[in-house]
């Protein structure tokens, strides 16, 4: 007799929303935009788009699948599709419990920025006065205040990663919050998840069709848009483009995680989830273009803004060295009047000439960035120049926010999901347990708070999930497909949705995604072993600039341990279910997972 | 007298001419940026405002050195260009061929820099005294940081969340159990009804328990 039956969704609206609010994070907004700029702007989506189709959307049917017809978490799942296969759940569980300590670490920071919007004058804004009161403090002065703001007075960052330093007590403090709100979501499981995600999957969107509207009415957006959108199509020819479509598609979806299986446990058994998984993929593609097009017009404004400063500096130089009235130069008369001043004083001019500087838009827009450091100092750079800059500003951090928390709603689960679908843990309550996987999180990420916190958070999100779930979902595929066998595996879609896979799914499934997969498994082995040294970047506070520094011997043997603690699952349980039906292997006896607590 | 005083005002201007030189090292270079400042409701610069300009150097001048009264006529001004930027030299009044302190001149416009500034609708950046840095705002920092505030007022409402959950929760597991064992009271009570009522034999397969026809 069961005494909690399994929790279902409310209904399946719930389930759509959180796989997209699961798929659709931090990602989308930092690290497609970057991608587009770097392989030719509007050219890009072709790869991308035949990706999505070829990989994509496959995969993360599969995972769907594969979740609503065991009806269990990734360990479960996999044990009863192989015994022997059993660590490729657990694997699964081990990568999102390293993503889960260190994720949070950027909501921390989210919410840093946010509370700190809410003053007269943005912290960002302006660089703060030194001790004595007679300038700038000098590293803001080398850097910018943005950048300032962000490696000095929000992370306060260490020379590398080999030099620690304390706790950093606001830091923590944030944590702290980003746990407490991420356990006050998951803390009835997918009862409270549910009613979550209604908000955490729609409100970015608001934020960012807001942001569209406003970002086009800024003076130099449309650069931004046009530079981005104008195809260059020759990357096209470049496998990397390819590589890196592929890559973006498959960690952009949140495949591998267990995530998606855990969520889909909890489905009814004929959930149409074939369509699903076609809406959720599209949705977070279309996501990933849409807040490209936001990112560009921002960054559009923010060029112009630079470049047009940079004129009005040039603009000052001349009439101060050659005393012209103030009307004399224009803006966009600079460039002739650098021409003419230089032919008639050449002599005065080259005096001036190390202090001119090289005013160009394309530059400017050139600068791409990624990850972090796009979202928090090029997007607060361009916020601080907007009119009324402490509403934008909430509303942006806001958004990252959402996006951020709602990716943890589906990280927690894929560790929750699991554990709790074993005999032992099923006794103890679900807000006990889960409180006690939020405690656990948070203080092992105590240690992203440290000064030297940012650089171990570059490594684990640079080597803790990349390699492991290629390998990961290459081996679900390959199950799937060849272990557990195509045939079996359509009947049971059959069963849960009426009628058969049609040819495009059988394909995929079969040839084509274990293809890519093995073609960009191999390219990452080539290139890590090409690489060379694993390095990071350091920021230096006398520079007031980041260098690229090689990682120091403890830092690559962290990194192998990342890599091959997760991997190392796959092989190490089967050995150990070998060696255990060996063992029992005289005592044949029947041996379910079993979901009880007695 | 009246050719005197012509001739003493020829003599000092000649001296003060002598004095004020591009480059001088007790004087300062001035530079005014009106059109940046104000845009469409720029003033020309004529010798009225160049006048204003002495004045309210002599009115700094006077604040910061105590007993001396400067003149208008101290305040020497040369190499007027069209960028509206020149150089001044300020006389002491005791001794016209006299100049006064670099130092000194440097105090009297710091502090007196912003009667200055809006005399002439400017600010720091736009009437540059070259050489003297714009004085900078006196940080201003709360007792505490505004950000802990926001951050107090979100985790007390999610403190408060959480437990009206748990509480929830735990109410709702009591009354859970409060209802399980009334069933289970109704349940004994039925089998001896059924048993009342007729003289039947007690068939399970008929009864409404469902501890039995539950899978």
């Amino acid at each position: 007799m069961e005494k909690d039956a399994r929790p279902n969704w409310d209904n399946p609206l719930q389930f759509l929303l959180a796989c997209v609010s699961y798929a659709v994070g931090l990602g989308n907004v930092w690290r497609f935009p970057y991608l587009c700029q770097m392989h030719g702007g509007g050219g890009f989506l072709i790869p991308y788009l035949i990706m999505l189709i070829l990989e994509g959307v496959p995969l993360f049917c599969l995972e769907l699948a594969i979740g609503q017809k065991m009806r269990l978490g990734s360990i479960g799942a996999w044990t009863a599709i192989n015994p022997y296969l059993g660590g490729v759940g657990l694997a699964s569980v081990v990568t999102s419990t390293y993503l889960c300590l260190y994720y949070n670490i950027i909501n921390a920071w989210s919410f840093w920025y946010l509370f700190n919007s809410f003053q007269s004058v943005l912290p960002w804004g302006d660089c703060p006065i030194n001790a004595n009161g007679t300038g700038y403090v000098e590293e803001c002065e080398k850097a910018t205040p943005t950048q300032y703001f962000f490696y000095r007075e929000t992370l306060n960052i260490s020379s590398s990663i080999e030099v620690n330093g304390g706790i950093q007590t606001s830091q923590a403090l944030l944590l702290l919050l980003a746990w407490v709100i991420s356990y006050l979501f998951i803390i009835r499981g997918i009862k409270s998840t549910g009613k979550v995600v209604y908000f955490t999957a729609t409100f970015p969107y608001v934020v960012l069709f807001i942001y569209l509207i406003w970002g086009f009415t800024l003076h130099g957006a449309v650069n931004g848009v046009k530079y981005m959108f104008t195809p260059k199509m020759e990357q096209l020819a470049n496998p990397t483009t390819w590589i890196n479509a592929a890559t973006q598609i498959f960690f952009s979806l949140g495949l591998g995680f267990g995530s998606l299986i855990a969520f889909a446990s909890y489905n009814e058994y004929n959930n149409n989830f074939e369509r699903q998984a076609i809406m959720v993929s599209l949705i977070n593609s279309g996501t990933s273009v849409f807040a490209s097009i936001v990112t560009f017009a921002i960054y559009g404004f923010k060029a112009t803004f630079n470049y047009e400063n940079c004129l009005e500096r040039t603009r000052l130089l001349l009439l101060n060295t050659f005393d012209l009235a103030e009307d004399t130069i224009s803006l966009d008369t600079v460039f002739e009047w650098i021409e003419k001043l230089n032919a008639t004083y050449p002599q005065e001019f080259a005096e001036i000439s190390s202090k001119l500087e090289t005013c160009d838009l394309e530059s400017e827009l050139d600068g791409a960035v990624e990850g972090p450091g796009l979202a928090f100092i090029v997007y607060s750079e361009a916020i601080k120049n907007m009119p009324l800059p402490q509403l934008w500003s909430v509303l942006y951090f806001s958004m990252l926010l959402l996006l951020g928390m709602g990716s943890m709603l589906g990280n927690i689960t894929a560790i929750i999901t699991p554990l709790r679908d074993f005999k032992a843990t099923s006794c103890i309550s679900n807000e006990l347990f889960n409180g006690l996987v939020c405690m656990f999180c948070f203080l092992l990420g105590l240690g992203f708070t440290t000064t030297s916190g940012s650089y171990w958070f570059t490594m684990f999100n640079d080597y803790g999930a990349t390699f492991s779930l290629l390998f990961v979902v290459l081996i679900e595929v390959i199950t799937i497909s060849y272990i557990y066998g195509s045939k079996r595996f359509e009947k049971d879609v059959e069963d849960m949705l009426g009628h058969r896979p049609n040819l495009y799914w059988r394909i995929m499934w079969k040839f084509v995604s274990p293809l890519l997969l093995i073609t960009i498994f191999i390219f990452y082995i080539v290139s890590y072993i090409r690489g060379g040294t694993p390095t990071y970047q350091a920021w230096n506070k006398e520079l007031g600039k980041s260098e690229v520094t090689e990682y120091p011997v403890f830092g690559q043997v962290f990194i192998g341990l990342l890599l091959l603690s997760s991997v190392s699952c796959v092989p190490l349980t089967a050995l150990y279910v070998y060696c255990r039906k060996r063992k029992h292997g005289h005592h044949p006896r029947e041996r379910t997972v079993s979901t009880v607590c007695d | 007298m009246l050719e005197k005083t012509f001739f003493l005002l020829c003599l000092s201007s000649a001296l003060g001419n002598e004095l004020c030189t591009p480059g001088a090292s007790d004087g300062y270079k001035v530079r005014l940026s009106i059109n940046t400042a104000l845009g469409e409701e720029a003033y020309p610069w004529n010798p009225n405002e160049m006048f204003l300009f002495r004045a309210s150097l002599a009115f700094a001048m006077r604040n910061h050195i105590a007993g001396q009264i400067f003149e208008v006529s101290n305040i020497v001004v040369c190499d007027e260009t069209p960028r509206v930027s020149f150089w001044f030299v300020v006389t002491s009044p005791l001794n016209p061929s006299e100049l006064v302190n670099k130092g000194n001149v440097e105090e009297a416009v710091r502090k007196s820099r912003n009667r200055i500034n809006s005399a002439f609708l400017l600010s720091d950046n736009t009437l540059e005294f070259v050489g003297i840095p714009p004085t900078l705002a006196a940080p201003v920092s709360p007792d505490t940081p505004p950000w802990l505030i926001v951050f107090g007022v979100v985790m007390g409402a999610v403190g408060a969340g959480i437990v009206a959950v748990l509480v929830l929760s735990v109410v709702q597991k009591k009354r859970k159990k409060s209802r399980k064992t009334e069933d289970e009271d109704t349940e004994v009570e039925i089998r001896p009804k059924a048993m009342e009522n007729g003289d039947g034999v007690y068939n399970p397969s008929f009864t409404d328990e469902e501890p039995i026809t539950q899978m």
